[in-house]
């Protein structure tokens, strides 16, 4: 028994990391394949080719330095919104307030744009534009933050709301006080020329905002990791008696995480502004509040995990947005793809989970 | 302005109609958060149950109770995959009930989209007649605001103390409960949590596409993306604010309408606050009912737990 149990435990550890690698990636793998052939029936109902269809999602988001350089833009807000959500979920919270955190990210980035005079050096400019986003997410989540850390009030729903009251907030300002006139719609006048955020390289017509969100996600990374604060979080966020007990000041730690959560949205909202669009305008998040928490448990609340998971959903949105011009797909049908994928990955990773669940419960598997 | 702006009863009237899918569906959540399963998927249900209910009515021309059973079956169907992840395959139920939501926004888009086409003009329905209650209607104050609704209307307050005698009054509610509050002591007396779960999910989801489908056929007749407005979250709270009792879950949804009812009287009666001020005012609303409502709640105690029947308890 010894000698065929060793050979066993060798011919393991020899591909333990290749099974590792199998093990972790084949749910997501098979989840994703499941999803695209979901998807492509219901293109086939819709009437549309999915064959092309994919073909077309790939060609527009990747096929060419212009897609690719809109794929990075579009990843910018998804992996800023997920990195705030799974910065909040690792201390237990659940931010569905991304999108209003966006919003007034945007309403602060404009106010500030506007004041500046076209003058103003970009390297003063620029900066200030984005931390009024940062100053103006954080802001946004200010109330949910003090009413879950002080009154223990549910902070799910105070997002939500958020989010209703920070969009009619821009939608007023935009038709407005902040309306361009000459446009003859729901539009602010344009920012300051000096606060345009730089271009990554004019080839890509992308803009640097990419290169901010992975810094912050490997500072959000280290905060976790390497410091007091991250420390406090995922302690609070595995079981909060415990850390209550242990001595953590509790509410404290879960308003911090919040409030750096909102601010980390509120910035995908100043780049937004400053680096895509210059201007206010309505239809400025298509939803990166739900796909920013779809993300979020897809990455399995890692900044690694969300960036990964945010360059996919971005090819997915930019590939959408060209489906929308050639087969007329309304915009809202990449949400079903998004939630497809993050379903099927669910199926996957609990029917894994069970199955370990139903080994470990055998008596005698366990060494 | 006077105190008559407040009471005016055609104000009261709208806000009694527009309680209406705010009551049908914080009963359908509460259905299922009494057996133990948690959906915070609402919104996303509603969303299909709106869309589907209106293309039915408007392919069949016109045809109210087709529309209807069409949203209930969007709406269970929903609900029962909501099931399958949470009660069989015991996964995490709120990523699952966010992942439906997002299905569901997206989905009902798609379908309006894949029915309806490309039009120049966006479809429209009659909303549902006034279907005034003989002798009742004729009462002065109240016949105007509570007896001369559609019939859905009536339907909706019906329905709430049907659920409570359903829940508290009868041996089956009793043991759907018992899965809510303690699922385990409820299997050794013969319960089947699994199934109970099950059956409470779908008869939830009946409800909750059914509530969809009372925004295009009694408030606009017509359906576009959105619509739903944060009434899904809204009945998620109503449960909580009604401290999972039907009957008080009524008084909750009444509360949220007269406030959105009366923004449409207030941007009427004054040009000087902007309408983005007004429409805000029920998410303000909310947020400052959510500081009092878990003061005292007391959720069923598995709420969200999965049962498992092979676990060490």
């Amino acid at each position: 028994m010894s000698a065929q149990a060793d050979a066993a435990t060798a011919r393991a550890r020899g591909s333990a990391v290749g099974r590792f690698v199998f093990r972790e990636t084949l749910p997501y793998l098979a989840a994703v394949l499941g999803a695209l052939v979901v998807a492509g029936l219901l293109l086939i109902l819709i009437g549309a080719d999915p064959l092309a269809a994919l073909g077309t999602i790939f060609s527009a988001s990747l096929g060419s330095l212009g897609g690719l350089g809109q794929t990075l833009n579009r990843a910018t807000p998804l992996i800023l919104g997920a990195l705030a959500v799974a910065f909040a979920a690792r201390a237990g919270l659940l931010n569905v307030g991304v999108d209003g955190q966006i919003y007034l990210g945007a309403i602060c980035a404009t106010g500030v744009g506007l004041l500046l005079t076209r003058d103003t050096p970009a390297l003063v400019a620029v900066p200030l534009v984005l931390a009024a986003g940062f100053v103006g997410g954080a802001l946004a989540v200010l109330p949910a933050a003090a009413l879950r850390a002080y009154w223990g009030v549910n902070e799910i729903f105070v997002t939500v709301m958020l989010n209703f009251i920070f969009q009619y907030l821009a939608e007023y300002l935009a038709t407005g006080p902040w309306n361009d006139p000459r446009s003859g719609e729901a539009i602010s006048r344009p920012i300051s020329f000096a606060a345009q955020l730089p271009i990554l390289s004019s080839g890509l017509g992308a803009h640097v905002g990419i290169l901010i969100a992975l810094v912050i996600g490997a500072i959000l990374a280290w905060i976790l990791r390497r410091t007091l604060l991250g420390y406090s979080i995922r302690a609070v966020g595995d079981n909060s008696t415990a850390a209550r007990v242990g001595g953590m000041a509790v509410g404290r730690v879960m308003l911090v995480a919040l409030v750096v959560s909102g601010a980390v949205a509120g910035l995908a909202g100043g780049i937004e502004i400053s680096g895509y669009y210059q201007r206010l305008i309505l239809g400025l998040s298509p939803g990166f509040g739900y796909m920013a928490i779809l993300l979020a448990v897809l990455g399995r609340h890692r900044p690694l995990g969300v960036v990964l998971a945010g360059v996919a959903f971005a090819v997915l949105l930019v590939g959408s947005d060209s489906l929308q011009r050639s087969v007329r797909l309304p915009q809202s049908a990449v949400l079903v793809f998004q939630a497809l994928i993050l379903l099927a990955v669910l199926l996957a990773t609990s029917l894994r989970a069970n199955r370990r669940l139903t080994v470990a419960g055998t008596p005698g598997s366990t060494p | 302005m006077s105190l008559d702006l407040f009471l005016d009863p055609n104000l009261l009237r709208l806000a009694v109609t527009i309680a209406a899918p705010l009551v049908v569906a914080a009963l359908g959540e509460l259905i299922m958060e009494r057996a133990g399963v948690l959906n915070v998927g609402i919104e996303g249900i509603m969303a299909v149950g709106a869309a589907a209910g209106f293309l039915a009515t408007w392919a069949s021309g016109g045809n109210y109770v087709l529309g209807l059973l069409a949203a209930m079956l969007a709406g269970a169907l929903l609900c029962l995959l909501l099931g399958g992840y949470s009660i069989s395959l015991r996964a995490q139920q709120i990523s699952v009930g966010l992942g439906l939501l997002v299905f569901g926004l997206g989905f009902a888009s798609l379908l309006y989209r894949a029915v309806v086409g490309i039009q120049f003009s966006a479809p429209r329905i009659s909303v549902l007649p006034a279907l005034p209650i003989p002798l009742l209607a004729d009462l002065p104050f109240l016949g105007r605001v509570l007896f001369s609704q559609d019939i859905l209307v009536y339907l909706a307050f019906l329905l709430a103390p049907l659920v409570h005698l359903l829940l508290f009054r009868t041996s089956f509610g009793l043991r759907l409960r018992a899965c809510g509050e303690n699922p385990r002591a409820a299997d050794a007396v013969g319960v089947n949590v699994h199934v109970l779960r099950y059956v409470a999910a779908v008869a939830g989801g009946l409800l909750l596409g059914m509530a969809g489908a009372y925004l295009p056929l009694t408030l606009t007749g017509g359906y576009s993306d959105g619509m739903v407005g944060g009434r899904g979250w809204i009945a998620l709270m109503l449960v909580i604010l009604g401290r999972w009792f039907p009957l008080r879950v009524v008084g909750g949804a009444l509360l949220f309408a007269y406030v959105e009812a009366l923004q449409f009287q207030l941007a009427l009666a004054t040009q000087a606050v902007p309408s983005q001020l007004l429409l805000s005012l029920p998410y303000l609303l909310a947020i400052v009912v959510l500081i009092r409502i878990y003061r005292g709640a007391q959720a069923p105690a598995a709420l969200g737990i999965p049962y498992e029947r092979e676990a060490r308890g």
